[in-house]
């Protein structure tokens, strides 16, 4: 087991809406090794980003963490000043946003941009910073990197800007890249384009990295090991491995069939019924349980805790524990 | 692909430019000709800025186009009697006139010529200084006449050629008068159909309201119905009198140019004949009045609803409209809606910020279903979507095209969800058409290596096996304000020849029904 990047644990935290506090992340608890690619995948409204705002202490005013760990590298970050949580932003914890467009300065060339986080956070000048960035923009497979460092983000095309934004957190060498839908915006060919380029990075560097994304065929593309959110709440984990090969939560299973398969010749389709809940929404026991087919009284009345069913494949229902439960009597 | 498949639009070249300045123009669509059937789901899969939304506002005239056609079988022209064709029918034996004209003028300067060419033959013989002069200004004469004729003849099978448009090869018949006068009666008979066609819509009014209320006005219903048939009834005389004028087809042909005997030519004309409404060429009243049947959802539900009024009053604004329905009736109308739609009558009263994205989708559908809808274009309409709620809202797509018999345009890049959602698939690139077959075909079996370089980007749910990454597309899509010559995705096709760069490959059949633009097949079809 590689060392750990990033621990979360219990994280609770709430939004004020209309002076009323609601629970958006219920508990959330996962953690990222070295070298080690985790995917976040939920419906939106689950709480994925809310996840990496908070890591990244980006919450909107009226959000906040109220209760559980962030640890980066042991370092506990919850309890840090936010001059220190500055410090801490763009140097080892680096971000990649969904829309590349936004996230860049039209107004400011790239290498402006480029260089600016290298002097601030390495202490570099000028001409060090220049040469470094035009260093990774090469790595990240930009051909002419000293002519784009001139250029204004307007200039590139979609899937340019996403690879500048890359190499733009790479540089730092962060020990954490939060990717929050990196590839969404993007056509396929160019979100084949920028996997294959993460792929290629993160053996280079070992850098964890927190994925977010809704796509499942790009987490089976890039992902170690994934977390399933639902509403707030973690409902598996696991390696990708056993979460494609054999998902336990309903959820779980709901999400895979809902995804047209392209491989697949056949394919009915088959929704999940009923709507994702409101984060405003009081849902008793598991918050899946009004969508889902096998609910019994018990998810009614009783939140399923966490078990590790099998190792390091955690997951939180009252029908996989039972099963599981029954299948270990049925052996013993 | 059976030829009996009743067609409801068919493209026909179509163009679209933007201007962006003077003599610089993004070539969103080019030349791009197909057929859609009805009941048909017919997807468009493309990256983006690869024109496909353009085509489905083209299509729909939300842009005007550049050129080429854009032609509406939902109605036929004994239903419906745009200004155009009126105009048209009119002008039928100028048409005939002009090309005639043209001809026996380009005609005489032929004679002309013939008599300069004389002239030369006899001064070759002869070589002094002056005579080479002359000789030189005689042959230059000469071929300004010949550039001259041969303008008049293109400019005499140009005005046949638009003839035909509304009369086939007829417009080379000598009783041309008689067919126009049979048009023209048929075109009486469409106006009066389109009389009955208001009457019944007047008597659909009372009758709803009377339905509102709780008690069905039976009698109302009959007269509907009365009416209904009162216009079908025109429309079948419209129908046979275009029929007697098709009975001198072939008949007395004017030797108006020296094609016009020549049968080949004749079915040319006839390929011509426009049987569906050119959109194009409609007035603003007319295409609005298509548009009960022709209509859109979009990609962003949240920006297509208005965020201040309800959702019951955004879905009733489409009878408000279209419709003369009184307030009681266009109510009850929208509340069926919802329940159609999977919502419920209480979202009558909710905000759009109250609903979810997928819920916001199905009250776009609602306003798109409304009147009596037959083509929709969906453009991206799950693309902003979550998975699970993307099934839910495919799943409804196929149920109302089942009930209502739709056709669907569905635009999209997910090629995951058209191929499970679509019957046909027309991959795009750059403004011009790649491939185009049967959804299963196009997955199986490949030709165009743009769309194999496209199915091998998509995102696999398969796990444990490494991931290829040869055939990862290298760089972007070119501009579209200039676009490499030739084929346009030469610049990154991994069998990218010689010709490719020079040549704009043509689309052919390589097998049934499946059609591709490439010159590897192009050339194989040679070879064979």
């Amino acid at each position: 087991m590689g060392k750990k990047v990033l621990e979360v644990k219990d994280l609770v935290t709430t939004f004020r809406i209309d002076k009323k506090e609601y629970e958006v992340l219920r508990g959330v608890s996962f953690d990222i090794e070295e070298n080690e690619t985790l995917c976040m995948v939920g419906e939106s409204g689950c709480g994925k980003s809310v996840t990496t705002l908070a890591i990244m202490d980006l919450l909107p005013n009226n959000g906040r963490v109220v209760s559980g760990s962030i640890k980066l590298n042991g370092q506990e970050l919850t309890t840090m000043s936010s001059k220190e949580r500055n410090s801490i932003r763009g140097k080892q914890i680096g971000m990649i946003f969904q829309e590349p467009m936004t996230a860049l300065n039209p107004l400011l060339t790239i290498g402006r941009q480029m260089t600016e986080g290298l002097m601030l956070h390495q202490g570099m000048n000028k001409k060090q910073a220049h040469d470094t960035a035009v260093g990774y923009l090469e790595k990240v497979g930009i051909a002419n990197p000293e002519d784009r460092m001139k250029q204004y983000p307007f200039q590139l095309s979609g899937g340019l800007r996403q690879r500048i934004m890359i190499a733009m957190v790479m540089a730092v060498q962060p020990s954490l890249l939060i990717a929050d839908e990196p590839t969404t915006a993007l056509d396929v060919t160019i979100q084949k384009q920028v996997l294959v380029l993460l792929n290629k990075l993160k053996k280079d560097v070992s850098t964890g990295i927190l994925f977010i994304t809704h796509d499942l065929g790009v987490v089976a593309e890039i992902a170690d090991r994934v977390v399933i959110l639902y509403s707030g709440r973690k409902v598996e984990e696991g390696s990708i491995e056993t979460i494609f090969s054999h998902p336990l939560h309903p959820y779980t299973k709901g999400l895979m069939d809902a995804v047209p398969n392209v491989d697949e010749d056949d394919f009915d389709i088959r929704p999940i019924p009923g709507v994702f809940p409101n984060i405003t929404e009081e849902i008793g026991g598991c918050r899946f349980h009004p969508r889902c087919p096998y609910a019994t009284e018990r998810c009614r009345r009783e939140i399923p805790q966490e078990i590790e069913l099998e190792p390091r494949h955690f997951v939180c229902c009252h029908k996989a524990a039972e099963e599981a439960a029954q299948g270990k009597e049925e052996r013993a | 692909m059976s030829e009996e498949r009743k067609k409801i639009l068919e493209l026909k070249k179509l163009k679209k430019y933007f201007p962006v300045r003077h003599g610089v123009n993004i070539k969103a669509v080019e030349d791009v000709s197909f057929t859609i059937y009805e009941g048909e789901k017919f997807g468009v899969v493309g990256e983006s800025g690869c024109g496909k939304s353009t085509l489905g506002r083209v299509i729909l005239q939300l842009y005007p186009q550049t050129s080429g056609a854009c032609i509406y079988y939902g109605r036929t022209l004994e239903e419906m009697c745009p200004q155009y064709v009126a105009k048209e029918v009119a002008k039928l034996p100028e048409y005939q006139k002009k090309a005639s004209e043209f001809y026996q003028k380009s005609l005489a300067i032929d004679k002309k010529a013939e008599a300069l060419r004389v002239e030369l033959d006899s001064l070759s013989a002869l070589g002094t200084d002056r005579e080479v002069r002359k000789e030189a200004s005689l042959q230059k004469k000469l071929s300004e006449l010949e550039f001259q004729s041969k303008e008049l003849r293109k400019d005499a099978s140009r005005q046949l050629r638009e003839g035909s448009r509304t009369a086939g090869s007829l417009i080379l018949c000598k009783e041309l008068p008689l067919i126009q006068s049979l048009f023209s009666k048929a075109l009486k008979e469409t106006e009066a159909a389109a009389a009955c066609a208001k009457k019944q819509r007047e008597y659909e009014k009372q009758y709803e309201e009377s339905r509102v209320s709780g008690k069905p006005d039976q009698a109302m219903k009959a007269k509907m119905d009365a009416a209904h048939t009162e216009a079908e009834g025109h429309v079948e005389a419209a129908r046979k009198l275009r029929k007697q004028a098709w009975e001198y087809r072939g008949k007395d042909i004017l030797p108006i140019t020296e094609l016009t005997l020549d049968p080949e030519y004749q079915a040319k004309l006839d390929g011509n004949y426009e049987t569906g409404i050119n959109l194009g060429k409609l007035t603003r009243n007319e295409m609005r009045d298509l548009r009960r049947e022709m209509q859109m959802i979009f990609q962003d539900p949240a920006a297509s609803l208005d965020p201040r009024q309800t959702v019951g009053k955004s879905i009733e604004e489409v009878f408000v409209i279209n419709t003369d329905f009184p307030a009681d009736v266009r109510r009850e109308k929208t509340l069926e809606l919802l329940e159609k739609v999977g919502l419920k009558r209480e979202h009558y009263y909710s905000y759009p910020h109250a609903l979810s994205g997928g819920q916001k989708q199905r009250v776009g559908i609602a306003r798109a279903i409304a009147l009596d809808t037959k083509f929709v274009v969906l453009d991206e309409s799950v693309s902003a979507l979550d998975v699970s709620v993307q099934a839910q809202i495919l799943q409804l797509l196929n149920e109302l095209s089942a009930e209502k018999k739709l056709t669907y345009f569905f635009i999209t890049h997910d090629l995951g969800v058209v191929k499970h959602f679509c019957d046909r698939i027309l991959v795009m690139y750059l403004g011009s058409v790649c491939e185009l077959a049967d959804s299963k075909e196009l997955f199986h079996n490949p030709l165009h290596p743009y769309t194999d370089s496209l199915l091998a980007a998509v995102p696999r749910l398969k796990v444990g096996q490494e991931h290829s990454t040869e055939s990862v597309l290298e760089g972007d899509v070119p501009s579209a304000m200039n676009p490499p010559k030739g084929c346009p995705f030469h610049t990154r096709c991994s069998h990218c020849m010689e010709i490719c760069s020079q040549e704009k490959p043509p689309i052919v059949e390589k097998e049934p029904g499946h059609f591709v633009a490439c010159h590897l097949f192009d050339k194989k079809k040679e070879n064979v």
